[in-house]
């Protein structure tokens, strides 16, 4: 999950992100320094930001419009502070949140069995599963942002609850279409 | 019924473990007295070598039910100001005598108090979320936001996002707890593009839709690929995008047989060659020449024809064919 050129103590941490799209390549965009923690006493000598810009991954990070968090549970209490804690968390790191909706029903999952292990057939008992479920959504997400929310999202989901990630990227035309549309409109 | 029982003895310790600490070995009054000086904070005195004299029929008491020693709540000595993170850093079952607070839980008839914290099953049965206070969670996303980057500030509206990225592609993930991380519906890839991006005329546009028949929605103008014939999510990916380039690209291209296209297969009504103006040629040659017909009333019935087949009856459409009829063959009623 973590950009591929952190690694700890060798060096100073640097991670620079790309963005696509109408910008062009901003290398520059986000380059930040993450001093070591508290493990390392020495601290390696700043390289100059070029060459460090160019050791760290290359690869542009790719748009987000939305994403949705289904999650299910059998206890609506706990789906409520779920999206209660993922709401502030997304807050916290600066993304928009979106509809955040849970449908009025639970999903019942009903069976009439036999109460009686030989005949007595009008004589049944019942049982149903509750499933409770609820939607929230985050827009405008870099894939970055995206990965790290997500990934401190699912090591804190509770017991007993599942989770559905729907993500919408957006991408470019790919260059094969964009060239021949761009050559046959002009004729 | 023993539960309750015991849960009334257990609640009778609360009172008393505060008091003199009551030690599983029959030992003299003068020990207990011992024991007494000595503080809270401090561990019990361990006697290795009890005297032989405490075992003697009249130093002996009856084996009593065997009070274990507990230490009072550390809830109770925990100051307002501390650290909560600290005392619960992970997700961890519910432990009331770390939780300084005064929960209830439990169905009672009403007027009762429910049970409390202590030993309350319910309580501990239902996952908490004291690992995640606001303190928690803020100081977690501190150190996430590093790994984090800006969305970009010019794409602040849907139609510039998608002006900018036509192309949309939607993905699933699933989590639960099962005996596998793998769930085959991870692999579903849905490629969504609108067709005024790809800047098609009209042939290429019919045979287009012709070739991706349901897939498209005329209401959004939105072209559907699903992809999920391969069993990884990149290859399904590549073969969305590849079945994007080749539509195109054979939409554009014109076959030989696309010439022998007949009236039976337009997609929509063209007057030019139809069998109505056939008709209305032939009517106006064997009309008499009362009035010469304008083009113009020509054009007008035909566009109103056209409109009528394409867009169906409606009666605007029926009252300007009506009108155009009229004019046509110079009826004024």
């Amino acid at each position: 999950m973590l950009p591929r050129c952190l690694r700890a103590f060798s060096k100073p941490l640097c991670i620079s992100f790309q963005e696509s799209g109408i910008l062009g390549k901003n290398l520059n965009r986000h380059l930040q320094f993450v001093g070591v923690n508290s493990f390392s006493s020495t601290r390696m000598s700043c390289m100059p930001q070029d060459v460090s810009l160019e050791k760290c991954s290359g690869k542009k990070d790719t748009l987000y419009k939305s994403v949705e968090i289904e999650i299910r549970s059998g206890e609506p209490a706990v789906l409520l502070s779920y999206e209660w804690f993922t709401s502030y968390a997304a807050k916290q790191l600066g993304i928009t949140i979106g509809k955040c909706w849970a449908p009025p029903k639970a999903h019942h999952n009903r069976l009439t069995l036999l109460k009686s292990i030989h005949i007595y057939k009008k004589h049944r008992v019942q049982y149903e599963i509750r499933t409770y479920f609820r939607h929230m959504t985050y827009e405008r997400l870099t894939e970055s942002t995206l990965k790290t929310f997500l990934e401190y999202i699912q090591r804190n989901v509770p017991e007993g609850v599942a989770v559905k990630v729907t993500k919408k990227s957006v991408l470019n035309l790919p260059s094969s279409l964009s060239d021949s549309v761009r050559r046959l409109s002009i004729q | 019924m023993s539960a309750i029982v015991n849960l009334r003895v257990f609640r009778n310790f609360q009172q008393f473990v505060s008091f003199r600490p009551i030690s599983n070995y029959p030992t003299s009054l003068n020990k207990n007295a011992e024991v007494q000086n000595v503080e809270d904070d401090d561990f019990r005195a361990l006697e290795l070598r009890p005297n032989k004299s405490n075992n003697m029929r009249g130093n002996r008491r009856k084996t009593a039910y065997k009070k274990t020693p507990v230490h009072p709540p550390r809830s109770n000595k925990m100051p307002v100001d501390q650290d909560w993170p600290s005392v619960w850093p992970v997700a961890r079952v519910f432990h009331p005598a770390s939780v300084p607070l005064p929960l209830h839980q439990g169905w009672v008839e009403p007027g009762i108090t429910p049970p409390g914290k202590f030993a309350n099953a319910e309580l501990m049965k239902i996952p908490n979320f004291l690992h995640l206070t606001p303190p928690a969670i803020e100081r977690q996303c501190a150190a996430l936001k590093k790994f984090c980057t800006e969305w970009p500030k010019e794409l602040d509206t849907d139609e510039k996002i998608d002006h900018h990225f036509p192309i949309q592609i939607t993905t699933s993930d699933y989590l639960h707890s099962s005996p596998t991380i793998r769930d085959a519906r991870a692999r579903i890839v849905t490629l969504q593009v609108k067709l005024s991006t790809l800047h098609l005329n009209s042939h290429a546009k019919d045979k287009l839709l012709r070739l991706v028949k349901e897939r498209y929605d005329p209401i959004t103008d939105i072209l559907t690929i699903v992809s999920e014939r391969c069993p990884l999510r990149k290859q399904n990916l590549d073969y969305a995008m590849y079945l994007l380039n080749v539509l195109v690209s054979e939409s554009w291209k014109t076959e030989p047989w696309e010439n022998e296209k007949s009236e039976a297969d337009m997609e929509k009504y063209v007057w030019e060659g139809s069998q109505s103006q056939r008709t209305l040629q032939q009517l106006l040659e064997r009309m008499p020449d009362k009035a010469p017909v304008l083009p113009e009333d020509i054009e007008q019935y035909s566009t109103n024809v056209t409109r009528f087949h394409n867009e169906g009856e409606t009666t605007e459409n029926v009252n300007t064919y009506k009108e155009s009829v009229k004019k046509l063959l110079g009826l004024n009623a």
